[in-house]
């Protein structure tokens, strides 16, 4: 029973692992929190579903759910946070301008689902159930944690082997020098941005699949979920945040199965108060979140 | 009475910023540190005014230890500081610039200030007029109401010091006070130093511009790769073989 | 015409309300603490306040108190973590603080009627009470910006490292920030309690954290008009164009877009700014002519 727990929270932790590690890859190139990035989320949810609805296969869905997102991500950083950032004081900023582009995504898909909650038909993903050892996996859950695995295990490829991973660990030092030697800033940050809302995008097709419920306010808890990953890896590490997220899938499941069901939340966000208090750089971040020196 | 440095150290992540730094700046006189860009003085500022840790070492202030003190309990001690880049508080007007820096002189009660009671009242009143003394001898009074964020370079440099005296300290730290100013107005600074010295306090300046400093002081350290290599009068330590090397590599590297 | 005064009664009541917990909002942000807790103390407050007024015989007035005292408390507590963490991680940890009070709301069914809430409080606050709670509070908004410890909070805010440099303390202020911020979100819980009968855990969510934030973000966060605009502003908004009131989430989402963007100190801090400029330019030209005449 245990290890069966253990087992689905690997497979959620999976695909919180694609939300928070988009969500921390831009924290990581520019100090900033995208608090939209639960409606990108639950934009990819819609997408897909409404592709699939529309009569295409789910892979189609899929994938268009991913590019929509990942454009999406992209705008909002080109409207919300590219005057923001010059004029020096963005970080209260982007917490209100992406906290306002939040609330306008979220009212477009109100509008496009009538305040409904919507389904994936039937057998959209086949219902098969495997058994061994006494576990019971469904297919839908080794294709999660499958797609989580190879989407993260791309990522940081991408981040730590290619030109692109070089050209974003330049800007990220320090921009002007990476203007200097001819990377384009607001190019990396268009790419980043389409990264961090395709990753996005991904988790909540998943989501939406393994919970079939798909309603407009559906990234508000994951926001939430995403702030304890990432303040448990390290506010901007890409590792951190992939442990954090399999540590958390696991840690929730076993307090929705084990702790009266009022309670799983204050637990959690307990539990992340005391994170901060006692290891407020997280278990892979560096060494930023504590206060000036001297401060008495 | 002084301010002693003992020792000083600083290591970042290995990389040594400080070693073994041994200053003392006394009351009533101007002390110079001088060095190469990067040679470690705003460092050794930083340190003692508490906005870095220091690795090891000592800094006392007339025999109190401040080493592992706040930055807030080092001016209350009666040390205040200039910022080499300069740190104006931009949304405030000049006169409020000035005022913050009479904070830990301000004695009426936190009930008293958040009433709003005739004490808070007359207190703001009777600072907004030392603040005011304070610009007149700065040759500022016009600007009292300007956004501090608006003014030139060297206008905002005066800002900075005028904060720092109405706090009136014991000893003032001042990282390059006058760069970005022309001859004349670094003239009038010079005076207003020396006024300053006369009056008792104990002034550090740090400086780039070795004519100002070896006029100005009468003890002068000279600090290169975080290392002193040489301490004494103008005359004594602008001849030292090991001073003129370090300033000629300096300049060519 | 006193019919129609009559009429306006409601939306009056709901402005005073929500401009109290604007100021609480406020005070912490002048302090430069990034807090989004403002909601969540009020949570607190109007709860003790609900809790007092259903299960004792305590009069309303010792329950307001209550409720100040326990948004305090509340505050003076959470500023301990606060103080030892940046902006951004600031920011986070008052949003957790919010699910906390949120859940533990729903969870603590005996005493604050779980997911269905407090009903039947005995009304007992009116617009005469509201008013003389938020006069009560400009004043004291007033007094604190022309006191040392306005300018603490304004040196705080802009840079740190200067304030410690002139011995202002940092966790000292920003606690008592704090603490001014969690007894008034606690008042005007409690107010909000006594005056409108029941409490459900779900009114003290982001809706309402959002709503709060858009006063002080489109009214201005340094001056004390800057609430006070911005909330009779959101609040007549929707009476004015019905339309809007209908798609109020979108309203306020393009609207905190627009203005942090372009418009980033909010009306009255703009305005003000700008009339301060303008009478520096009159009296530079003033001088100026004077110099020539003499």
């Amino acid at each position: 029973m245990l290890i069966q727990q253990l087992l689905n929270g690997l497979v959620v932790g999976g695909v919180y692992a694609l939300f928070a590690v988009g969500f921390n890859l831009v924290f990581g190139i520019q100090r900033l929190l995208n608090l939209a990035h639960g409606a990108i989320f639950m934009t990819g949810a819609f997408v897909a579903y409404y592709t699939v609805a529309a009569g295409w296969p789910l892979w189609v869905g899929f994938i268009l759910a991913a590019i929509g997102s990942g454009v999406l991500a992209m705008l909002i950083e080109i409207v919300c946070f590219r005057r923001l950032r010059k004029s020096g004081d963005a970080e209260f900023g982007a917490i209100i301008s992406s906290v306002g582009a939040s609330l306008v995504i979220m009212t477009v898909w109100q509008w496009i689902s009538k305040t409904q909650i919507v389904r994936f038909p039937f057998e959209t993903f086949p219902v098969i159930i495997f058994r061994f050892w006494g576990l019971r996996v469904s297919a839908l859950q080794l294709f999660m944690a499958g797609a989580a695995l190879v989407i993260v295990v791309l990522m940081a490829w991408f981040v730590y082997r290619t030109s692109f991973g070089r050209r974003v660990r330049a800007v990220t030092g320090n921009e002007k020098a990476a203007m200097l030697v001819g990377v384009n800033p607001n190019r990396i940050y268009n790419q980043t941005y389409f990264l961090s809302g395709a990753l996005a995008g991904a988790s909540g097709v998943l989501v939406g699949l393994a919970f079939n419920n798909i309603n407009y306010m559906m990234g508000e808890p994951y926001l939430m979920f995403g702030f304890v990953i990432i303040i448990l890896g390290g506010l901007g590490s890409i590792p951190g945040a992939l442990l954090a997220s399999l540590i958390f899938g696991m840690v929730q499941t076993l307090t929705i199965a084990f702790l009266p069901s009022g309670l799983t939340n204050a637990f959690i966000f307990f539990a992340m108060f005391l994170i901060l208090l006692i290891r407020p750089n997280g278990l892979m971040g560096k060494e930023e979140a504590g206060a000036l020196r001297g401060r008495r | 009475m002084s301010l002693e440095l003992r020792n000083l150290s600083k290591s970042f992540g290995g990389v040594i910023a400080s070693a073994d730094v041994n200053i003392t700046v006394p009351r009533a006189r101007v002390t110079g540190l001088i060095g190469p860009n990067g040679a470690g003085k705003t460092t050794i500022v930083n340190m003692i005014t508490g906005m870095l840790a220091v690795s090891s070492g000592t800094i006392t202030v007339g025999g109190r230890d401040i080493t592992r003190a706040s930055a807030a309990e080092i001016n209350r001690a009666g040390l205040a500081r200039t910022f080499q880049n300069i740190r104006i508080l931009p949304e405030t007007s000049v006169l409020e610039n000035i005022l913050i820096g009479f904070h830990r002189h301000e004695t009426c009660s936190t009930i008293s200030a958040l009433l709003g009671l005739p004490s808070s009242r007359r207190e703001t009143q009777d600072l907004r007029n030392r603040a005011r003394g304070l610009l007149v001898r700065f040759g500022m009074a016009a600007f009292a109401d300007h956004p501090a964020g608006a003014l030139s370079y060297g206008h905002q440099r005066k800002v900075e010091m005028m904060r720092a005296l109405a706090s009136e300290p014991d000893y003032m730290l001042l990282d390059e006070p006058i760069a970005g100013m022309n001859d004349m107005e670094a003239e009038a600074l010079a005076q207003v130093f020396v006024e300053l010295a006369q009056g008792g306090m104990g002034i550090l300046l740090i400086e780039h511009n070795i004519r100002f400093v070896t006029r100005l002081c009468q003890e002068i350290y000279v600090l290169d790769g975080g290392r002193l290599i040489a301490q004494g009068p103008p005359a004594v330590v602008m001849k030292d073989p090991a001073v003129i090397a370090a300033y000629i590599g300096g300049e060519h590297a | 015409m006193s019919n129609t005064i009559l009429g306006y009664i409601p939306l009056l009541d709901l402005f005073f309300l929500h401009l109290g917990l604007a100021f609480s909002q406020w005070i912490v942000l002048r302090a430069g603490v990034f807090s989004l807790a403002t909601v969540g103390l009020a949570a607190i407050g109007a709860y003790t306040a609900g809790i007092i007024a259903t299960k004792t015989g305590i009069p309303a007035p010792l329950g307001l108190l209550a409720g100040a005292f326990t948004g305090m408390a509340a505050a003076l507590l959470l500023s301990w973590p606060l103080a030892r963490l940046r902006g951004v991680y600031q920011a986070i940890a008052t949003v957790a603080f919010l699910q906390i009070i949120l859940s533990l709301n729903i969870y603590f069914e005996g005493l604050t009627g779980g997911a269905m809430g407090l009903n039947s409080i005995p009304k007992s606050v009116g617009t005469l009470t509201l008013f003389a709670a938020t006069a009560g509070t400009v004043y004291l908004m007033v007094a604190i910006t022309h006191s040392r410890i306005g300018r603490a909070f304004d040196a705080i805010r802009q840079n740190e490292a200067v304030a410690a440099s002139l011995g202002v303390s940092i966790t000292g202020h920003q606690a008592l920030a704090f603490a001014i911020s969690g007894a008034l979100a606690g008042l005007f819980g409690a107010l909000e309690a006594y005056h409108s009968y029941a409490l459900v855990p779900t009114q003290f969510g982001f809706q309402y954290l959002i709503a709060i934030m858009s006063y002080v973000v489109l009214g201005g966060r340094n001056t004390v008009l800057g609430p006070i605009v911005g909330t009779a502003i959101l609040i007549l908004l929707p009476e004015i164009a019905r339309p809007l009131a209908e798609a109020r989430m979108l309203v306020y989402g393009l609207l905190l877009i627009l203005v942090i963007n372009f418009l980033p100190k909010g009306i009255t801090d703009t305005l003000v700014d700008m009339l301060k400029a303008r009478n520096l330019a009159r009296r530079k030209v003033a001088a100026e002519t004077a110099e020539t005449r003499s």
